[in-house]
């Protein structure tokens, strides 16, 4: 059990050790890798499934951001919690993002650093198109979260990418 | 058998899995992630669920079955060659390569994979595996599935017979399917625990 706070975000890490399972700020975490990652992508890929899992990553990580703003009253202002949901981004492990701007109707974030784009490079080298569709979840779940909008509000699209060439991805965010 | 399995459990389940200044977090021979359960279990089972046939369901269930196939052959050999592993599991390993499969069992457990040991092994021809506990049985909160879902527990128990008996490691996976995996029970059918058999790959 460990209690760690860096900068703004709490880390509570339990493990219960009659189920073995991992909680990080009382959601049900697991430990997985890149393989695993880029795979579930590739997946996500061959089969034409790649909406399904970024909505699949923005239900998951919208329920993660709305509890740990529910469970800290204190983080109140749309700067806040948009850093909040930064670091909760690099700390899950998925790269270091920026938000360049984020309104009611429109956004933009940059990736400096990313998981998926690191593992893929690594495992197949670069590619012709974005594969970053677990990003694009995480960010639709992060704006959707911190302007309190319904799930599905936003569409966030890959436009710029790391695993392409790129030194950062860039996701265009629109309201759908 | 000198592996304490509730020693290693203990021990490596309290390592916290922090990243560098980038988000990256970079160990065991890989980039790790802590993503929600929810999130894995979500799109395995909407996946698998919407396929419209029992080809496509087919053809589905094996390349998630694949993910984490080889993802337990490169994290496998990550693990096993880790400082952590090295400290606390090595010293108790008396025969190989089986106590490294009983160790890396353990570490299956403390990694929140699942509740899961070996029940039966082989050497290098069989192995059994029983789950008590895993996120994958999930996917049910009321009633059964009549579909065996715990496609990463057989996906890496496969890749840890890999590693055990297929030769030696390579990073570019070439043992990988020496073993094959099938599910033969499982939580969210009604089985009061999940087990998998590994045998040689036909």
């Amino acid at each position: 059990m460990a209690q760690i706070i860096k900068n703004t975000l709490k880390y509570y890490h339990t493990f219960d050790p009659l189920t073995k399972r991992h909680y990080i700020n009382g959601y049900q975490a697991v430990l997985h890798c890149h393989h695993y990652a880029t795979l579930y992508t590739q997946l996500a890929l061959d089969a034409g499934e790649t909406e399904l899992l970024q909505e699949c990553a923005r239900d998951a990580f919208r329920e993660v951001l709305d509890t740990y703003f529910k469970d800290n009253p204190d983080i109140k202002t749309l700067s806040e919690k948009i850093d909040i949901a930064v670091q909760y981004y690099s700390l899950m492990g998925l790269g270091k993002m920026k938000v360049n701007f984020l309104g009611d109707y429109s956004g933009e974030v940059e990736l400096l650093s990313s998981h998926i784009d690191s593992g893929w490079l690594r495992k197949w080298g670069p590619y012709d198109k974005p594969v970053n569709y677990i990003s694009a979840g995480y960010i639709e779940a992060m704006f959707e979260s911190v302007l309190g909008l319904p799930s599905g509000t936003f569409c966030a699209k890959e436009i710029q990418s790391i695993v392409m060439g790129s030194k950062t991805s860039i996701f265009k965010i629109t309201r759908r | 058998m000198a592996i304490d399995r509730k020693k290693i459990i203990e021990l490596m389940s309290k390592i916290d899995v922090l990243p560098d200044e980038n988000g990256i977090i970079e160990g065991f021979n890989v980039y790790v992630n802590q993503l929600p359960t929810k999130f894995w279990n979500s799109f395995a089972e909407r996946l698998t669920n919407k396929a419209e046939n029992p080809d496509i369901l087919q053809a589905k269930e094996y390349l998630l079955y694949n993910a984490a196939h080889e993802c337990g052959y490169h994290t496998g050999y990550g693990i096993i060659t880790s400082e952590e592993w090295n400290a606390v599991v090595a010293p108790m390993i008396e025969k190989v390569p089986e106590d490294i499969l009983f160790g890396a069992y353990a570490v299956f457990t403390a990694w929140g994979w699942a509740d899961a040991e070996i029940v039966e092994l082989i050497p290098n021809e069989r192995m059994v595996i029983r789950a008590y506990n895993y996120y994958e049985s999930d996917i049910v909160k009321f009633g059964y599935s009549n579909k065996l879902s715990a496609y990463m527990i057989a996906g890496v128990s496969a890749a840890f017979m890999d590693l055990a008996y297929g030769g030696e490691y390579d990073p570019k996976g070439k043992p990988i399917g020496t073993f094959e995996c099938k599910q033969i029970k499982g939580i969210e059918t009604g089985d009061s625990y999940g087990e998998f058999v590994v045998t040689r790959a036909k």
